[in-house]
């Protein structure tokens, strides 16, 4: 086995001539469940500054590095009530949060990963360096492989508004890997809904977005909204799992869409 | 690859494999104390401080632990004079086989500092990160407030 490299870059300038050089840098502590013999070299990011959580008018931005009690905490004194720290303090152990970072957890879109959903529903964007230098939406980075050649995440950066929220993991304990997830943020005016975003984490497809339905409840009357009606006509595709047949995912999916719409529309 | 280590204020200059975790490291390198539980992440057998935060050090490569503090129970205290949080645990019998005391105790420390008067709900979602097969941990939990309280009161 050839000796892998460590690299320690400190500088943006660094980490970039490092790029392209049969390196991977892509996740953290994920990179412990790959095989490390196919590894020939690791980036370390610790000494760039990308550990931080900043409200920028408006907009925050999420520094790779930063870990998810790091984010966490950030994003409780921006708002206790936020998607992100509602689904991060679910995720693993306390001793892995303070390990686990947002920029690592990107790059390896883990389906389990807590972080996905609510990132997808914020409509987040990630900034890369490299070959493909730029602001992308989390979503075309997941779907276009492409743009991971070559290219280190900097950052998550998203809108904050006042979403009211709801997220929910299907485990059985704490630490197993989710089978799904379901993200749902929601607006209201004057008793009527005027925006609403719904993602599930875990499908066949990796991910799906409800836009459809997000937008038809669009304008509607709080009241008038039955959530076991809509997430009995829901379609969702899920893989099958041993035991667990997509059928019976599907229908513990929708159940947990009803009481995630039933919570963001009566609170 | 070798690389400084700072281990409960010593440094040490270690010889290691670039794929090494924490854990192998230290280990290999006089601190047995840091435990091997499940080598997934999931016990938290190994966990230590790093920088003053609990880490599981089977899910860190030791190179990217290089010239960081780490802090084992070693560090806190030894058996002629153990650190408050040890001799809490000592008298609240909250030490039966003894494999996850050594974390246990630094997930305290790691959890007073940041809770010097922790609530349950504070101390079971900071002690989500380690297991004790032993003790039903009742006893670990009454050996925290044990340690809560004497670190207030200065003993």
């Amino acid at each position: 086995m050839s000796e892998m490299n460590w690299y320690f870059p400190e500088s943006l300038d660094e980490a970039r001539g490092l790029l392209g050089k049969g390196h991977v840098h892509g996740g953290g502590t994920q990179i412990l469940k790959r095989n490390m013999r196919r590894i020939n070299g690791l980036i370390d990011l610790g000494r760039l500054d990308l550990k931080y959580t900043e409200n920028d008018g408006g907009i925050i931005r999420i520094g790779a590095a930063q870990t998810y009690t790091g984010a966490v905490q950030s994003m409780r004194d921006i708002d206790p009530d936020h998607i992100l720290v509602k689904s991060l303090r679910k995720s693993s152990s306390e001793s892995l949060r303070n390990r686990i970072t947002v920029g690592g957890s990107v790059a390896a879109f883990l389906v389990w990963s807590d972080i996905m959903g609510p990132l997808l529903a914020l409509e987040a964007a990630v900034s890369l360096v490299g070959k493909k230098e730029g602001d992308y939406p989390v979503g075309e980075f997941i779907e276009n492989r492409k743009l991971r050649e070559q290219s280190l995440i900097t950052e998550l950066s998203f809108r904050h508004n006042s979403w009211i929220s709801s997220y929910y993991k299907e485990t059985r304990v704490q630490f197993d890997h989710a089978l799904f997830t379901v993200t749902i943020l929601l607006r209201k005016i004057e008793n009527r809904v005027d925006d609403c975003r719904m993602v599930i984490v875990g499908t066949k497809n990796r991910f799906m977005r409800l836009d459809n339905l997000a937008e038809s409840l669009k304008n509607r009357p709080v009241d008038a909204v039955d959530p076991r009606e809509i997430a009995q006509t829901l379609e969702i595709d899920f893989p099958s799992r041993r035991s667990l047949p997509s059928e019976y995912i599907g229908h513990l999916a929708r159940i947990q869409i009803e009481r995630g719409l039933e919570e963001v529309l009566r609170r | 690859m070798r690389g400084i280590f700072r281990v409960n204020n010593r440094e040490k200059e270690i010889d290691f494999h670039p794929a090494a975790t924490l854990l192998t490291v230290l280990r290999d390198n006089s601190n047995t104390e840091v435990k091997e539980g499940c080598g997934q992440g999931e016990c938290g057998a190994c966990i230590v401080l790093l920088d003053s935060e609990i880490v599981n050090a089977c899910q860190v490569l030791a190179a990217s632990a290089m010239d960081r503090e780490i802090t084992t129970t070693r560090g806190l205290g030894n058996i002629h004079s153990p650190h408050i949080i040890q001799q809490a645990f000592v008298d609240a019998g909250a030490v039966q086989c003894g494999f996850c005391t050594p974390a246990m105790v630094l997930v305290t420390l790691y959890l007073l500092d940041r809770y010097p008067d922790p609530s349950e709900e504070e101390i079971e979602r900071v002690f989500d990160c380690v297991l004790c097969r032993c003790t039903g941990y009742v006893s670990i939990i009454e050996a925290v407030k044990l340690s809560a309280q004497r670190m207030a009161h200065g003993k």
